[in-house]
């Protein structure tokens, strides 16, 4: 029987990987990557405590949701990204500071 | 008959108010021909009216209070003689204003202002209450101003329409006054009400300082200054001392002007106004009227002996003239006064015509020859009987009028007058004898000037020469529109038209139509001493004349220089002394005012303006340095916090993201540690 | 220490591991390869965790799917993309890197702090779970469970999840076609 306390622990190392990544990274798809990190870690939680709820299956429907949804804002994002491209001819979120005053 | 009478008065308005919207030579066929019209008019009125019964029409024309006050027609045998008097007198001045002004630029306009005069002049005479007599009494004035300025080019004619309109005014305050204390005291401004037979004026009286009407009783003091306020207006309107300055300076106008208004008109406007209220003067005031006239009668013709430019003389003879009419009235000879006022009219306006005729051709003698002479001076004229001898005819008979000697009509009145001032002063003390006396000399000095004047324009040589030896002179008696006028006035001069008896005043029908039938005899010795004393001396005088002026006989009793000629020439210094005492204090008051008004009042506005400029350049330092100092700061911190904040807007995404998690984690620790 | 344990510290190491080598790795095409290592490791702790459905729903869905999509998006942004993400100016251990990695430290501290103080083993709904038998185990098909649940009990959350998922799909198309028009 594994601990739940381990899961987490495992969970919140991933999440704080994750974003570090985001972070620090000066590139759009590396920081996509980064927040997928820590979507997984997210979902790592959800599916460790989806284990006590045998009728209902809370946790790991909800940990499906939301893989589903990364794909979604994974395709949106990646979509962005390349009109950025298209129009920066750069990826790196700090050269892309048009908002600036 | 008041109907006509007013159709007479209206004609005139009619011809100004067409005036006022026609250009060009029209004007002047507009109103000659209402003037005529209005001249036979007022000829039918008078047949028919003249000695008969008064007329009188009036509607309501506005009440105040209880009081309904009447517009109307006062037709009596005043009225009547003096509307046909103005209507004859304006019709020769109209025909010979036609070609007097026909050159002038203005011409439209120099009718359109004589209709106006006209209208306000015959206005004057048919009104019947004291509130529309004094309406028109302002009207005329106003007129003559106009006239007299009508070329207003000319410095000195603005000055005179000045003076006589300011001098004018004086008598219309005096008159005002006047009317509003009648009003006081009888409640009306009905003429007829007032001065009629048996009206109110003659039921009141004066008793133990008090006046005394039906209903009414206030200090007696009221008549008196009632009685100044009229004696004012007489004297300003009619020229009498001490208000008769402004006749003389008023020859800058039109001579056809001065013929109509300055002397046969106008100026009689005066002595109507005499003769308006005649009832209301007791004895002392009709004395004082007596002495004025007397003292401006002998006063003028001293003046005229040495005046050279011809209008002046005739303008000075006018108000010797007057002074005639007036002291008439105040000696009680109200017919005589009358009398001469009419037969003054007629020889007066054809001397001013003649006069108008001679300036005219020296006018044009001095255009031709370019000559820098005054047309009017009458040390440049002479000879000139040759040239124009109607002109002269009708000068000798306008002089012979104006002198009195018989045959002409000017003799019936003037003589009808001294005989009357004889008569009043043996009914009283022997100081009042100083009147008739005086009135006497004052004839011989007409009878001078008279003279000298026609001697010296028509007889002898031309002394234009003296100034340029060769002249060209085209002088002649000018065009029917001159011609026609001198020989109407001429005739309307000789007695025929007054008396069938050549000598006798007493028979004239117009004496008899304002006198009682007991005056109409000849009582005492005056009626032959008088006039005959008078003539013969009169023609002496005129023959001493002719020896000085013709035979150039060195016969003058004194030098041309002494301080006689030079009081003379000068006008008895009465423009100096007015200047002196009226118009200098009134300018030093004025300097004085403005003084006041520029260093005191001003001053002290300079202070308060100096004192605001201090304060505000303090309050502007105020606000510039403390308070916009103030703001700068707290703008200046705004800014300096506002840049520290931006600087904190990098753009950077991951920046905020940081940010946003330093604020999470710090949160975190501090609920941790609490 | 059971098999179950051991397997558990495996993969949770592997995950860990390929998760910080991501993290440091300087190339950005070998990192996205070292993700797919990170993705399987953490299907294998769902394994672990009793959720074989959501284990091989990981696998399809992120290494089938979504990997592949960010290689097409490699693919699909020219050579001259890859050569500069290939040429990274700068070294992870930066100085600039230093609040990052000090944040995210203390985040981590928190977040440990709070797992510790939690003590999730105990609390109250999992020890009545417990109680109530109405927890998993590892002899049933919990697959068919969760078929029943999703098209009874999550039916709307689900048809939500499919519109937005179509709805995110095309306007991922729309965002990323070339605008020819201007």
């Amino acid at each position: 029987m594994i601990s739940l306390t381990n899961y987490l622990v495992v969970s919140a190392i991933l999440f704080c990987i994750g974003l570090y990544i985001v972070l620090v990274k000066r590139n759009a798809i590396q920081i996509l990557i980064g927040i997928e990190m820590m979507l997984n870690a997210a979902i790592l939680n959800l599916v460790a405590f989806g284990k006590f709820d045998r009728h209902n299956n809370g946790g790991q429907m909800f940990a499906l949701f939301a893989i589903v949804l990364a794909a979604a804002t994974t395709a949106v994002a990646l979509a962005i990204v390349l009109n950025v491209y298209r129009r920066y001819k750069t990826i790196d979120p700090d050269k892309v500071d048009q908002l600036k005053d | 008959m008041a109907y006509h009478a007013l159709a007479a008065v209206l004609l005139p308005l009619l011809a100004f108010v067409i005036n006022c919207f026609i250009k060009g030579k029209a004007a002047g066929w507009v109103s000659t021909i209402a003037i005529l019209l209005g001249s036979v008019v007022s000829i039918i009125v008078f047949n028919h009216t003249f000695n008969t019964n008064t007329i009188h029409v009036s509607r309501l024309w506005f009440t105040i209070g209880d009081t309904q006050v009447y517009a109307g027609i006062l037709l009596n045998n005043l009225s009547i003689l003096m509307l046909l008097l103005v209507n004859l007198i304006a019709l020769p001045v109209h025909i010979f204003s036609m070609a007097y002004m026909g050159h002038d630029q203005r011409y439209g306009r120099y009718f359109t202002c004589l209709s106006l005069f006209c209208f306000s002049m015959l206005a004057l005479v048919v009104v019947d209450n004291m509130v529309l007599f004094y309406a028109f009494w302002e009207l005329v004035g106003f007129s003559s101003y106009l006239l007299i300025g009508f070329w207003y080019k000319k410095e000195k004619a603005i000055q005179a329409n000045k003076k006589a309109f300011i001098m004018n005014r004086i008598g219309d305050i005096g008159l005002l006054i006047a009317i509003l204390l009648l009003y006081a005291q009888y409640h009306t401004f009905d003429l007829i009400k007032l001065f009629g037979q048996g009206g109110l004026v003659s039921q009141s009286f004066i008793k133990n300082g008090m006046w005394i009407a039906t209903g009414a009783s206030i200090p007696a003091v009221w008549q008196y200054i009632a009685c100044g306020g009229i004696f004012l207006a007489v004297c300003a309107k009619s020229a009498q001392f001490p208000l008769h300055t402004w006749l003389p300076d008023a020859m800058e106008g039109p001579t056809s002007v001065s013929a109509l208004i300055h002397a046969a008109t106008m100026v009689a406007a005066g002595i109507f106004l005499l003769g308006r209220v005649y009832p209301m003067f007791n004895t002392a005031e009709l004395d004082a009227l007596a002495f004025i006239g007397c003292f401006t009668a002998f006063m003028a013709a001293t003046i005229a002996l040495t005046q050279n430019d011809l209008k002046r003389v005739l303008a000075f003879s006018t108000i010797s003239q007057l002074g005639f009419m007036v002291m008439a009235m105040g000696i009680n000879a109200y017919a005589s006064s009358l009398f001469h006022l009419v037969t003054h009219a007629f020889f007066k306006c054809l001397l001013f015509l003649v006069a108008g005729v001679v300036i005219h051709e020296m006018q044009h003698v001095k255009d031709e020859n370019q000559l820098d002479i005054d047309p009017q001076n009458i040390l440049y004229m002479g000879g000139l009987r040759k040239k124009m001898p109607l002109t002269f005819i009708a000068a000798i008979i306008g002089g012979a009028a104006l002198v009195g000697l018989p045959l002409t009509s000017g003799y019936l009145s003037k003589d009808g007058i001294l005989i009357q001032a004889f008569e009043w002063s043996d009914t009283k003390s022997v100081g009042y004898k100083i009147v008739p006396i005086m009135m006497l000399i004052t004839s011989w000095l007409t009878a001078f000037y008279v003279a000298r004047l026609i001697f010296k324009v028509f007889f002898g040589r031309l002394r234009v020469l003296d100034v340029k030896p060769v002249v060209l002179c085209h002088i002649s008696d000018g065009g029917w529109q001159y011609r026609v006028p001198l020989i109407l006035l001429s005739l309307c001069c000789l007695f025929p038209v007054f008396s069938l008896n050549p000598l006798l005043y007493e028979q004239s029908w117009l004496f008899k139509a304002f006198t009682t039938p007991d005056h109409l005899e000849r009582m005492n010795i005056y009626h032959t001493i008088i006039p005959a004393g008078l003539n013969i001396l009169s023609v002496a005088v005129i023959y001493y004349a002719y020896a000085v002026y013709i035979q150039e006989r060195k016969m003058l009793p004194f030098a041309q220089n002494n301080w006689v000629f030079d009081f003379s020439y000068n006008q008895w210094y009465f423009n100096k002394a007015y200047h002196t005492l009226f118009v200098k204090p009134v300018l030093a008051l004025g300097e004085g005012l403005f003084w006041f008004d520029r260093k005191v009042i001003d001053g002290f506005i300079q202070l308060l303006q100096n004192i605001l400029l201090w304060l505000s350049k303090v309050a502007d330092v105020m606000d510039r340095y403390v308070i916009d100092g103030f703001l700068h700061l707290l703008t200046a911190i705004v800014q300096y916090i506002g840049n520290f904040v931006r600087s904190f807007q990098t753009g950077r995404v991951q920046y905020y993201l940081l940010s946003m998690l330093a604020v999470i984690v710090a949160w975190f620790i501090f609920k941790t540690l609490i | 220490m059971s098999a179950a344990n051991i397997l558990f510290y495996i993969m949770s190491f592997i995950a860990l591991a390929s998760a910080g080598y991501v993290a440091v790795s300087k190339n950005l095409v070998r990192s996205v390869f070292i993700f797919f290592v990170t993705l399987f490791a953490l299907a294998g702790l769902y394994v672990l965790a009793l959720a074989d459905f959501v284990a091989v729903t990981q696998i399809v869905v992120y290494v089938g799917g979504i990997l592949v999509l960010i290689l097409f998006a490699f693919m699909l942004s020219g050579r001259e993309t890859l050569n500069v993400l290939q040429h990274p100016d700068r070294s992870v251990w930066k100085i600039t890197n230093l609040p990052a990695l000090l944040i995210v430290a203390l985040l981590f501290i928190v977040l440990i702090n709070v797992i510790l103080k939690t003590d999730a083993d105990h609390l109250g709904w999992i020890s009545d779970s417990i109680k109530t038998k109405n927890y998993i185990t590892n002899s049933g098909d919990m697959t068919g469970n969760i078929g029943v649940n999703l098209m009874t009990r999550y039916l709307l959350p689900f048809e939500i999840i499919s519109i937005l998922l179509m709805m995110a799909l095309v306007g991922a198309a729309h965002l990323s076609r070339k605008e020819s028009v201007e």
